[in-house]
């Protein structure tokens, strides 16, 4: 047994690694600076916004579609002008940014727990089960996620709770299949065969041997599941289902802001869009760059 | 040689006269029919397109004057008779002679179609229909009946060949869509298209024979999509042009914009009948009984609703502030009623006097594809009643899944919610429609507050609705409409009326359309500039 001292400096060495390896894109290390001031801005949106854009009472209908920059009868700015509702835009997109990333973020984690628990036992018992599970992931990976997505909703109706439900059900198979062909590797490498042969229990191997070998992969899909769930709630939102209009995430500003681009106002479906872009894009930039570390063949 | 010049001469005179005589026409609707059945739902969108394919007895016209339609006349004979004489020489679709059978077999239909949401059981419950002869119609009521041309005009007659025994499905299939109209069914796929073809045989008595060959309306939900598709030339004509844009597009020279007022007042239900409404709570999530039981809350919310900057701001002042049922100008209209005024400090001194100054909490329903901007209406009422305490959450879902769980949502079929957005067309243009579908005591057996989704009841106001229904004196009963009116809305608050809509319609500049109070786009309104 390695006593907790070596195993920090362990862990030191894997964290000089992974850095190193990271930092040899530039473009990945901008990005991910970029997605922690994103999701710094969405942890903190109550304090650092000049208005709390979901409280009814202080939104009012009289200050709609005011351009960026203007002021209110009561003196406020609105430093990125405010919507069809009255609200101020950049609070609206702080708080906006904490449901998409919020949402995201959720349904990947629970999707991944989901999806890992049946890939690695698919892989690690195989025969009928395995064929059960796999086939239930074949099918549902032959509907379009959004199809899927606007199913379920349909039938749950609307809500973050609901949503994040509907975003963990279309998104588990992907982990599924991942975590399965990952732990098919290594399930018939010696250590797996080692534990076996110690008459570990089947969870202890699951879950305590193979499942930390079949990690990278997962994080890398993880990473970019996050930002497809972004964006597939954006697009629920846009569409209408998913969240309550007094309640944005960016995909309704978005939506909300669309009837007015042909009226000029242009602000109020504009700077979400531009919001969505980059943390969809930071986010893909740095997923990238983990599959490209964790991907033998492109290693030096 | 000779005889391939002629064939393409021929050939090329058939395309030039067919191209000068068979005109298309495609029209971008925002609401997408919820059926071709004319007796399923009544509803703007359904009564529209089934007013192409099928004829009502009394027409109506844009302004919602009667004109002879299937019959040419109609006059009481008796104190409870109607004596209504047929069109003779009218043909069904398929050839077959229109007779007084079929209107017979429609009085007993219309009202009985399964699966109804709201049908027409209103407009036909206690009317007895007697075949006098082939082309003559007596129709018995109990008490005097004054409104029965009013009524009949909202009423589409189907054929009882076509319609015995006809499913809802079988007219959305076309098989037994066959009507007298000016235009033949051809298909409908849901949520792309619904195809028309022209009658040759139509009798003429809206607007003569048919101007278009064929015509396609296209469901187009979105609104800047709607003018996109305009635009583009995809479309010739669109409904609902929104608000927002009219200013922009009435400066266009390749578009005609043609606006007018509606008979359709948007207004909200109140949870009226039960102890515990299922969408109020107290502040913190608690059980409380239903603070709209009480008048003075219902009062508190009409104070609270800014009206002016309803219509400024939500509905770019294309419509009209509402204080009652219909806007001036229509049969049984109170002129003593104004809309409410905004005022937060008195709507909030009502809450504290009915016990309720902390507020409670509220969900506001609404539909986000029904009415013109209605989910911002929703979410700006949820806005201004936040700002006297009531904490409200706003949802809103399209069109389809709404009106059934707002009619028959709950328990036992009863209205789901508790606090609604919703709007009222007058159908027969008379303060009549409005007050005994919305504000009379629900009472299915006598077809009464069928859309009474609130379920107000006051047995004074019903006693003077009945009553108005049986004068036969045309301002006699407007002043009891009116006097109807002052008390189930100007009192109870039974409805909280918000605003008249009005409505545009964007054609392509060598097209124009005749604005109608019935907001129904109908391809017999286009002229040709």
């Amino acid at each position: 047994m390695l006593n907790t001292d070596s195993n920090s400096k362990i862990i030191n060495v894997f964290m000089y690694k992974f850095w190193s390896d990271f930092s040899e894109s530039k473009v990945a290390v901008i990005s991910l600076l970029i997605l922690i001031a994103i999701v710094l801005i969405a942890i903190f949106a109550p304090l650092i916004s000049p208005s709390d854009p979901y409280d009814l009472s202080k939104v009012s209908i009289m200050d709609s579609r005011l351009p960026p920059m203007a002021k209110n009868f009561a003196g406020d700015i609105f430093i990125l002008g405010t919507d069809g509702a009255g609200r101020d835009m950049l609070s609206a997109i702080f708080y906006g940014l904490r449901v998409s990333l919020g949402v995201g973020v959720m349904s990947a984690i629970f999707a991944l727990i989901i999806g890992t628990i049946f890939g690695i036992s698919a892989a690690f018992f195989g025969g009928k089960y395995e064929t059960f599970i796999m086939r239930i992931v074949d099918i549902q990976l032959s509907f379009p996620s959004i199809l899927m997505a606007l199913i379920i909703l349909a039938a749950f109706g609307k809500g973050i709770e609901k949503t994040i439900i509907a975003l963990v059900l279309v998104q588990w198979a992907y982990y599924a299949r991942t975590a399965r062909a990952a732990a098919l590797v290594e399930r018939s490498k010696e250590y797996a065969e080692a534990a076996q042969c110690l008459a570990l229990g089947n969870k202890k191997i699951m879950f305590n041997h193979i499942l930390p070998n079949c990690m990278p992969s997962l994080i890398v899909v993880g990473t970019l599941q996050t930002a497809h769930a972004i964006s597939l709630e954006a697009t629920l939102s846009f569409l209408g289902l998913g969240l309550p209009i007094t309640e944005p995430s960016l995909g309704l500003l978005i939506g909300n802001g669309f009837q007015y681009m042909h009226t000029g106002d242009f602000w109020i479906s504009i700077f979400p869009g531009v919001a969505l872009l980059i943390t969809i894009v930071s986010i893909n930039l740095v997923g990238d760059q983990l599959r490209d570390m964790y991907n033998p063949r492109l290693k030096k | 040689m000779n005889i391939l010049n002629r064939i393409l001469i021929i050939m090329i005179g058939c395309v030039l006269s067919s191209m000068a005589v068979a005109k298309d026409l495609t029209v971008g609707l925002k609401s997408e029919p919820s059926s071709i059945d004319p007796h399923y739902h009544n509803l703007g969108p359904n009564n529209s397109l089934s007013a192409h394919i099928f004829d009502t007895l009394v027409g109506s016209d844009e302004n919602q004057q009667h004109y002879p339609n299937l019959a040419v006349t109609w006059k009481p004979i008796n104190d409870t008779t109607w004596e209504f004489k047929l069109r003779k020489g009218v043909k069904w679709h398929d050839g077959s002679d229109f007779t007084a059978d079929d209107v017979v077999f429609t009085s007993k239909r219309a009202a009985n179609v399964p699966k109804s949401p709201s049908g027409f059981g209103t407009y036909l419950k206690g009317k007895t229909f007697v075949k006098i002869d082939s082309h003559t119609i007596h129709i018995k009521t109990e008490k005097p009946y004054p409104l029965m041309p009013n009524d009949l005009s909202t009423v589409k007659i189907i054929s009882k060949k076509y319609g015995e025994g006809a499913s809802t499905s079988d007219y959305n299939s076309g098989k037994a869509a066959i009507g007298t109209g000016p235009y033949k069914f051809v298909e409908w796929v849901p949520g792309d298209k619904i195809v028309l073809k022209a009658n040759p045989n139509y009798h003429g008595a809206l607007k003569g024979k048919p101007a278009f060959n064929k015509v396609l309306f296209k469901p187009i939900k979105t609104g800047p999509a709607r003018i996109a598709a305009l635009l583009a030339g995809d479309v010739d004509l669109i409904d609902s042009v929104p608000p927002l844009d009219v200013a922009r597009l009435k400066k266009n020279a390749s578009l005609t914009l043609t606006s007018g007022p509606s008979n359709r007042v948007i207004y909200i239900h109140l949870d009226q009948f039960r102890e515990n409404s299922p969408y109020i709570k107290a502040i913190g999530g608690g059980e409380i009984k239903n603070p709209l039981m009480d008048v003075r809350i219902r009062k508190a919310i009409s104070l609270a609703i800014n009206r002016d900057a309803m219509v400024a701001k939500v509905m770019e002042g294309i419509a009209l502030k509402a204080g009652q049922l219909l806007p001036a100008g229509f049969h049984g209209v109170s002129p003593n009623m104004k809309p409410d005024p905004y005022d937060t400090k008195a709507a909030k001194k009502l809450m504290a006097d009915a016990g309720y100054g902390n507020g409670f909490e509220m969900t506001i329903h609404g539909p986000n594809d029904r009415y013109i901007n209605d989910a911002k209406i929703v979410e700006a009422l949820a806005q201004m009643l936040s700002r006297i305490g009531i904490k409200t959450k706003v949802e809103t879902m399209p069109k389809s899944v709404y009106f059934k769980r707002a009619s028959a949502g709950g328990p036992n079929k009863s209205p789901e919610f508790s606090f609604m957005l919703l709007g009222w067309g007058a159908g027969s243009g008379e303060a009549s429609s409005p007050l005994r579908a919305l504000l009379h005591t629900y009472d299915k057996s006598i077809g009464m507050g069928r859309a009474n989704r609130g379920r107000h009841s006051d047995p004074a106001v019903d006693k003077i609705i009945q009553q108005a229904l049986s004068t036969v004196n045309a301002d006699a009963r407007g002043k009891l409409l009116a006097e109807a009116t002052e008390i189930a809305v100007g009192k109870n608050y039974g409805v909280i009326p918000i605003h008249y809509q009005m409505n545009t319609w964007a054609a392509k500049s060598s097209l124009s359309y005749q604005p109608r109070t019935d907001e129904y786009t109908l391809v017999m309104g286009i002229s040709n500039n």
